[in-house]
């Protein structure tokens, strides 16, 4: 029992950090808090449902659509919504409070699509639905590649924000925008892109929980709220932060429903966010001075 | 040449620059003197694309005109400011803030050459290139900002108070390396309080009182200049 908590708590948490490193992308470099970033997921495990059920696509196939259209998506909607928001916006913290209530309007509209589209009950498709037995834990395959999938796509960006001059530039622009200016990075088209990016993990989120979780029109806020925990564990900005704090969030959640009582996961979840709060406001990988 | 006709600049009601003209020559070392908000910042903003003048004016690089052009593509035109406060990302390393200074296409050619004249030029950095530049002194992380403009390949290059809050032993030695690097042809356009040591390297200077331009001449001109020696120079 033990081995089969601590796998399943692997790849929810895995999950939970490729969720949250869009939003944290979004967050610490475009500086929009994203309130519909959830309904993005859902959105995209919608699509790739659609793309199984009706075109009999498989879900990694389906990724390789869905990841581009939410970078689309993602990229549109910076470009309509919130690049008035950001030339109006006099300061960082006027940009955070006006795209929050854009984005919570953005949130019910993407809901509102998705339930007249699909209705409000639980969805699920069966995809590599075979147990895998791993150090006498059986496991479904599709877990197992979830957690891939999320491990790959995770450090594939780490990897290239951190070892690049592009992602060095990127983050920059999170740290210092008035200092990446000088060196002639275009911070508007920065924060565009990392917004897109958001988007496009936001889509690889869902299309991999749509392959071992069921999901309805309403479930994003829930995705985003951990996502949005997770960030601020791990510190804003912070890419592998978030990866260390979901994949803690992930456990924590899973050893609680396992060995106290499910009911209390949500609890638990809160109860660390607290305490965090209290002990490290700046994040478990944060730094002091922001 | 990088030539100002006619800036004027306004921050609300108040005019920072009035009509100011100015113009320096590649490879010419120019400093700007005057007292606190006599609008020295102003003009080298105004020429970084980093505020807006007011309309009509001309800044012409080579006799085209560069104003109104956004920010960040000011650097790839030969152009590079360090500004007060330095502006240097602290929370990365000396290396990236480096490599972030040839971020501009032009300044690609070359890099590699250009990344050892830096580290020759600045011998602590290259000690210290894995460091976190925050964890850097005054002094040290001033060169971290020159470097990484020098980085971007500038036919000028624009400082805003070097020497502010730095120990006069760092000064020095900060104004001996920017000597070495007007000597590599790199035209500086240099805003100072520490008049004595700016004039050491100038060329030229202007001198600048509520956002006008009220004199000019060489270096050695405005070192007998009276009105520079009384307000400047602690001078009867």
């Amino acid at each position: 029992m033990l081995t089969t908590a601590i796998i399943a708590g692997l790849v929810l948490g895995g999950t939970y950090a490729l969720v949250a490193m869009g939003l944290t992308l979004q967050y610490g470099i475009a500086r929009i808090m994203n309130l519909a970033y959830g309904e993005t997921m859902i959105a995209a495990a919608f699509a790739a449902f659609v793309l199984k059920n009706a075109l009999g696509l498989n879900p990694m196939a389906g990724l390789l659509l869905v990841v581009p259209a939410g970078f689309a998506f993602g990229y549109a909607i910076y470009g309509v919504m919130m690049r008035p928001l950001v030339a109006r916006a006099g300061d960082r913290s006027a940009l955070e409070i006006d795209s929050i209530l854009a984005t919570f309007g953005l949130l019910f509209v993407i809901q509102g699509v998705l339930l007249v589209l699909f209705g409000s009950n639980y969805m699920s498709y069966s995809y590599l639905n075979i147990p895998v037995s791993i150090l006498g834990a059986n496991i479904a395959a599709n877990r197992l590649l979830a957690l891939g999938l999320a491990l790959t796509i995770g450090l594939t960006l780490y990897g290239l924000l951190r070892y690049t001059r592009w992602g060095t530039a990127i983050r920059a622009v999170a740290v210092a925008p008035q200092s990446a200016v000088l060196v002639g990075i275009d911070v508007n088209r920065a924060a565009r892109f990392a917004f897109a990016l958001g988007g496009a993990l936001a889509a690889a989120g869902g299309v991999v929980i749509s392959m071992y979780q069921t999901f309805t029109a309403t479930s994003g806020v829930t995705f985003t709220m951990k996502a949005l925990i997770v960030v601020i564990m791990g510190g804003v900005g912070n890419l592998l932060g978030a990866l260390s704090a979901g994949l803690i969030l992930g456990m924590v959640e899973t050893f609680v429903a396992t060995y106290l009582e499910p009911g209390l996961t949500l609890a638990a979840t809160y109860a660390i966010f607290l305490a965090l709060l209290l002990w490290r406001p700046q994040g478990l990988f944060g730094k002091a001075t922001r | 040449m990088l030539e100002v006709f006619d800036l004027s600049l306004r921050y609300g009601k108040h005019l920072a620059l009035d009509g100011v003209a100015t113009n320096i020559e590649r490879g010419e070392t120019v400093v700007i003197l005057g007292a606190n908000g006599a609008g020295k910042s102003s003009l080298l903003k105004a020429i970084a694309g980093l505020v807006k003048p007011d309309k009509g004016v001309q800044i012409k690089l080579d006799g085209n005109p560069i104003a109104g052009l956004p920010p960040h593509l000011i650097p790839s035109m030969g152009i590079a400011l360090v500004p007060e406060g330095r502006g240097v990302f602290g929370d990365l390393t000396v290396e990236q803030n480096l490599l972030l200074g040839a971020y501009s296409s032009r300044a690609r050619s070359g890099e590699e050459a250009r990344r050892r004249h830096v580290y020759e030029l600045f011998p602590k950095l290259a000690e210290r290139r894995r460091q976190t530049v925050n964890t850097m002194s005054g002094g040290e992380q001033q060169m971290v900002a020159i470097a990484r403009a020098l980085m971007s390949k500038p036919d000028y290059l624009m400082l805003d108070e070097p020497s502010l809050g730095l120990a006069p032993v760092v000064v020095t030695e900060l104004f001996e390396t920017l000597g070495r690097v007007r000597e590599t042809g790199v035209a500086l356009l240099i805003v100072e309080q520490n008049v004595r040591i700016s004039l050491s390297v100038a060329d030229r200077g202007y001198l600048m009182e509520a956002g006008r331009i009220v004199g000019e001449g060489t270096a050695a001109a405005l070192r007998r200049n009276s009105a520079v020696q009384r307000a400047f120079l602690g001078m009867a």
